[in-house]
């Protein structure tokens, strides 16, 4: 029989404050840049200002002379260090060498030339300053669409066509839905490279220690386990010897499920100079050298009937690669390819994805990683397509959503959908809207000349990564909880947490499934010392796919509970609930504690049975889950200046069962604001010569408290079959949401000016020129 | 007139040393408000054609980024006849933190660094009357 | 970000600050706010740094006659909440509350913003508006000059080395006129794309005075004179405020950047002056 979950929860479902505040509002957590180990020294990376370059002369001695440097590092002295991996494998899938300083050669604006250590980071920096470095400068290509026309500057010049690789898929007679469609309409969309954000930067301590050739390399990172497999492998240091610690992470958003040069620098640093190495990114280095996200130039093309039944979707995708391979650079334009249709019943399409070298840093995952870019394209174009069908942008989702019934629905990309109601959550939202009035308001508005919007975007993700088959490393999660002697709770979870607050969502299951209080379980993590291997945090996998492998351990462990009890009771007729162990017949208990001591002490163990309270489970998913929800959005545009105002946002989110409402509304405000950014002021410039023209937040606009609307939130319930938790994942569906609603609702605003399409980031100026365009 | 003359009113231009065929060896130091920061870089001047133009070439490399300015400088009479019209064209484009951080000030900024140019260029012509 | 090695100083008397701002690699520290991210990154690399938080004189807002004098490290916020600059001269206050974000304006200080002559700082606008005067002191004494005046160029003031900004007087608010700040800011930065300030004041129900201040449009603020001669004598229809904006660009070379083109910030220059211009008038009465 498949293990539920408890029936009468007391922390589950409950709006529970996250136990990880405290510290950090009180300045007493534990970032990587508060640590300090004794005769620690420091790294500052010296950078090329140029994308594209030839290194013809590095000279250090000046920075040498400087009292308290220790040494500086070329890409000539790297010996007995391996490239920056790649994670992905494709079909004829091309991977530069990625050293972990230029070697000769820099391709991107950032690229790292040198390293400087010194004894304190001030230092360094002066020391950096003084390196003098001259470069004779390349073309450089920084567009990815013109980077496949011919004549490009080649960004590797082994590969003049500037191709990363060439990825299809299909399904169905494309050719055939086509040519029987009544209406086919076409669109061009860019989705402009984001920069990631978090608000703590990337940073890595190296500690080498000589003595018993171990390695623990420090780092503000998402996968604590993969990144110890990964720079053990690239350091040469055998895995056992090798430890990795994700101090308090403050945020990801999918920049930190990487490996990157520096994490690596500072241990081969550190092995090279025998103490620990520290370097910390600048917020101008993370605007140089840390993954960007999305980076789309999108074709597509939809054919439907008459009535907007859908018949078949085609997608040309350039994905600008940048000039690297980061760990799963190329495989998250594959991911869109997989939720090309949406949450639409048509299962024929053809699409193409190319990847194009830029000299630029590398693209990767990115808060949806691949899901948003494929949700705009679906939600704009079916906006598109009701437009030219005169259909009501609502209607036509109806139409063609996937009913409740067809569940678990196979789609032409090859996924198994889990369970929905799409038209639960659209309808829900609607409601929430009052649609009908609104369309009526919009009417009398536009009669006076006002510019009102009404967009409509409805989502499904692929999260909690995933079946092994289907991800680049295993897709399960692991978790060890222990019954302490005590009776208190530690459970070690193989998931990372960065601001997802698994401390109190694991706390509220574990507490219910074992009858304990909250505040006697702590959750560990982070510490591949300590913690069994695990996979990390990214996907919407945490509670989904970690914290079901936690459900499971305390599974195992309540079968030890209740030997341990039924010896302690004398009975076989006993069972384990709210954290006893009952005697059917006689009524009596013996309480979780009693029985941890017991389990402990030894004294006398049941028969068969090993002393201790601990199990270890590693769970694998038989499916990923798929959340879903529809996010409509007023908005107003001011005709004269073309500034978009979002009068009103509701969210209905269906992310499956909810473990704490709190967390997850924090969830989708966090993910709402970063879709709004991308919809409206995010975007990562670049000039033709490959130079950053947004490299600080004076130029580079993230949303602010002031741009925020208020969020209208709610949620429809529909567990996911795939895990006993019944959950989905809810960490990145309001950045899915959140650019397309917003886009409709302003290309709604200026539909009857017969603007079709504008791309993202929607500013002022954008809106004012089409504006412009149309009246003259 | 003299090419070097042209070069001498490079704004903040604090040494400069021929290198022949109209190139010269150039420090500057740039120095605005708060903004400081030394470069050092090349001008070239070319397809002279006194008096009616010049191109300028002005490269310019530092701690602080990087600039390219490439210039065109046409004098002609004036339409009324009473002096010289001084007219240019060409592009600038810069490099490194400069671009990175100073989007929001770099027009203005090459506005005014060219209009001290000229500034000092009509100064020098009429010195030289 | 690490900027380089400095010296800091915290005088106590201006006296001490003067002299310490002789030496010219020294420079004044306000609030920091643009310095200090200038030094962040090492676009500015100051040998010493004067801090003028601990002159006490610098610090007071007071009334003096019909002018009000406001001390040059008076923060924003302080702008924005006395009740003085509120009810005397609430086209300043305004103004600060526009200011970048309640952190900025809680450090940034009048005197500092006004020194460092950002082209796209909130307060020329209204500055130029109010015809301002500056006070400014030297080793060699005080001066004042028109704030008009005293903004050159971009980044360029009439600062002489060693000299410091002390104190912005701006007149008390004549009874009766209207006046407003409208601001449209670059989303990155909040900085004004454009900001545009206005005071008018109605004689028999016409337009007797008008000052409008632009600040963000060009490479450094300035009034226009255009708009103002236009209105005069007007009642102030939108015909007359559309066309009395109609000029406010003119003559004057638009700042173009990523965030807006030379195009674009002459249409927000109009609709900015005109929904000023409106705003005030509603207000003047």
């Amino acid at each position: 029989m498949t293990p539920v979950i408890t029936e009468t929860p007391t922390h589950v479902g409950k709006r529970i404050k996250r136990k990880e505040d405290p510290r950090m509002i009180t300045g007493t957590a534990t970032y990587l840049d508060d640590i300090k180990l004794p005769n620690m020294h420091f790294a500052a990376i010296v950078r090329s200002p140029y994308a594209a370059a030839r290194i013809d002369r590095i000279d250090f001695a000046a920075a040498l002379q400087l009292p308290g440097v220790v040494a500086v590092f070329t890409g000539a002295d790297l010996d007995g260090v391996g490239n920056v991996p790649c994670g992905v494998s494709l079909p004829g899938l091309r991977i530069p060498d990625h050293s972990i300083l230029a070697k000769g050669r820099v391709y991107f604006s950032g690229h790292p030339v040198a390293v400087v250590v010194a004894t304190d980071p001030y230092l360094a920096r002066d020391a950096a300053e003084r390196v003098e470095v001259d470069y004779t400068p390349l073309p450089a290509v920084a567009d990815p669409e013109k980077a496949l026309e011919p004549g490009a500057p080649a960004v590797h010049p082994e590969w003049p066509d500037n191709v990363a690789f060439v990825h299809k898929q299909e399904n169905g007679d494309i050719d055939q839905a086509f040519a029987e469609a009544d209406v086919i309409v076409k669109q061009r969309m860019l989705q402009p490279r984001v920069v990631a954000s978090p608000m703590e930067p990337r940073g890595a301590i190296g500690d080498y220690k000589s003595a018993e050739g171990a390695l623990t390399l420090y780092s503000s990172t998402q996968i604590p386990h993969l990144l110890r497999s990964i720079a053990a492998a690239v350091l040469g240091v055998a895995e056992h010897k090798m430890r990795v610690v994700a101090p308090e992470v403050g945020g990801g958003f999918g920049c930190k499920a990487d490996v990157y040069a520096e994490e690596l620098l500072v241990c081969f640093l550190s092995r090279k100079l025998g103490f620990p190495i520290k370097w910390v990114e600048s917020r101008r280095e993370h605007f140089q050298a840390c993954s960007q996200g999305r980076g789309h130039v999108d074709f597509y093309e939809i054919a439907a009937r008459k009535d907007g039944t859908i018949l078949g979707i085609r997608l040309k995708l350039i994905q600008d690669i940048g000039c690297h391979q980061q760990l799963l650079t190329s495989l998250i334009p594959t991911l869109s390819v997989l939720m090309l249709p949406g949450l639409y019943r048509c299962k024929t399409f053809r699409a193409e994805v190319v990847g194009a070298f830029t000299n630029c840093f590398p693209t990767d995952a990115y808060r949806g990683a691949g899901r948003p870019e494929a949700t705009y394209g679906i939600e704009r174009i079916v906006d598109i397509l009701a437009s030219e069908l005169k259909m009501d942008a609502a209607a036509i989702r109806l139409k063609n959503f996937i009913e409740p019934q067809e569940f678990p629905f196979a789609t032409g990309t090859g996924l198994i959908y889990d369970s929905g109601n799409y038209a639960g959550t659209l309808n829900n939202a609607l409601d929430t809207i009052d649609y009908a009035a609104l369309r009526e308001e919009q009417l009398q508005l536009r009669a006076k000349g006002r510019l009102m919007g009404i967009g409509i975007a409805t989502y499904g993700e692929i999260c909690a990564f995933g079946p092994s088959p289907y991800t680049p490393a295993g897709g399960w999660e692991s978790a060890t909880v222990r019954i302490e002697p005590s009776g208190t709770v530690t459970v070690h979870t193989g998931i990372s947490p960065h601001g997802q607050g698994e401390e109190t969502t694991f706390a509220q299951i574990a507490a219910d499934e074992l009858g304990v209080s909250m505040d006697d379980v702590a959750i560990v993590h982070g510490d591949t010392a300590v913690v069994q291997y695990g996979i990390g945090t990214f996907g919407s996998r945490g509670t989904a796919v970690g914290g079901t492998s936690m459900f499971f351990a305390i599974e195992e462990l309540k079968k030890k509970i209740v030997k341990f009890g039924a010896m302690l009771l004398d009975s076989d007729e006993v069972q384990f609930t709210a954290g006893r162990v009952v005697c059917g017949k006689t009524g009596n208990s013996v309480a979780l504690a009693q029985i941890a001591a017991a389990s402990y002490r030894a004294l006398k163990l049941p028969p068969g049975t090993e002393p201790g309270l601990v199990a270890t489970s590693f769970w694998e998913p038989t499916n990923f889950t798929f959340p879903f929800g529809a996010h409509i959005v007023v908005t107003e545009v001011d005709a004269d200046t073309g500034e978009v105002k979002i009068i009103r946002y509701v969210a209905v989110d269906d992310c499956g069962k909810l473990i704490n409402p709190l967390i997850v509304a924090g969830q989708i405000h966090g993910g709402v604001a970063q879709g709004i950014g991308q919809a409206l002021y995010e975007q990562m410039v670049y000039d033709e010569n490959g130079q950053i023209l947004t490299g600080e937040y004076t130029d580079y606009a993230l949303p602010k408290a002031r741009n925020m609307p208020w969020i209208e939130s709610s949620h429809t319930e529909t567990p996911s079959p795939v895990n006993p938790l019944g959950v989905k994942g809810v960490g990145e569906a309001g950045a899915i949401g959140a650019p397309p609603a917003v886009v409709n609702s302003v290309m709604d605003a200026l539909s009857h000016f017969g603007i079709r399409h504008l791309d993202m980031p929607l500013t002022p100026e954008k809106v004012w020129s089409a504006i412009q365009g149309a009246r003259s | 007139m003299d090419p070097a003359v042209l070069a001498d009113c490079m704004p903040g231009c604090e040494q400069l040393v021929a290198t022949g065929n109209g190139t010269y060896d150039m420090k500057m130091k740039v120095g605005l408000a708060a903004l400081s920061g030394d470069l050092s870089g090349k001008i070239a001047i070319s397809d002279v054609a006194p008096p009616v133009s010049y191109r300028l070439c002005v490269d310019g490399a530092g701690r602080i980024g990087f600039f390219k300015g490439d210039g065109e400088l046409l004098f002609s009479a004036a339409d009324d006849g009473t002096g010289t019209l001084i007219s240019y064209k060409g592009e600038v484009h810069a490099g490194g933190t400069l671009a990175g951080v100073g989007q929001r000030l770099l027009d203005t900024t090459a506005r005014m660094m060219i209009r001290r140019f000229f500034e000092k260029l009509v100064t020098a012509v009429k010195g030289l009357h | 970000m690490i900027c380089q090695e400095f010296d800091y100083f915290a005088p106590a008397t201006l006296h001490d600050a003067l002299q310490l701002l002789s030496d010219p690699g020294a420079r004044a520290l306000a609030g920091g706010m643009s310095l200090v991210p200038l030094m962040k990154l090492r676009l500015a690399t100051p040998e010493k740094l004067v801090d003028l938080r601990h002159i006490p004189n610098l610090r007071s807002i007071r009334r003096k006659d019909s002018m009000i004098h406001i001390g040059a490290m008076v923060t924003h916020y302080e702008i924005e909440s006395a009740p003085l600059i509120g009810s005397d001269c609430p086209l300043l206050a305004a103004t600060a509350a526009a200011i970048g974000d309640v952190q900025i304006r809680n450090a940034g200080t009048i005197g500092g913003s006004v020194a460092h002559a950002d082209p796209a700082a909130d307060y020329p606008a209204a500055l130029l508006a109010l015809e301002a005067r500056v006070e400014l002191t030297g080793a060699s004494g005080e001066r004042e000059m028109a704030f008009e005046d005293f903004l050159i160029d971009t980044f360029t003031t009439a600062l002489e080395p060693g000299e410091l900004v002390t104190a912005i007087c701006v007149p008390v608010e004549e009874p009766g006129s209207g006046v407003f700040y409208q601001k449209h800011p670059q989303p990155a930065s909040g900085f004004p794309m454009v900001g545009v300030a206005a005071r008018l004041s109605l004689m028999d129900g016409l337009i007797g005075f008008a000052r409008v201040g632009v600040t963000g449009f060009s490479g450094k603020g300035y009034r226009a004179h255009g708009v103002e001669e236009r209105l005069i004598g007007k009642a102030g229809s939108e015909a007359e405020l559309l066309d009395a904006a109609s000029v406010v660009a003119e003559g004057v070379q638009a700042s173009a950047d990523i965030h807006a083109s030379a195009v674009y910030r002459a249409q927000l220059a109009r609709v900015a002056t005109v929904r000023a211009l409106r705003a005030s008038l509603l207000k003047a009465g």
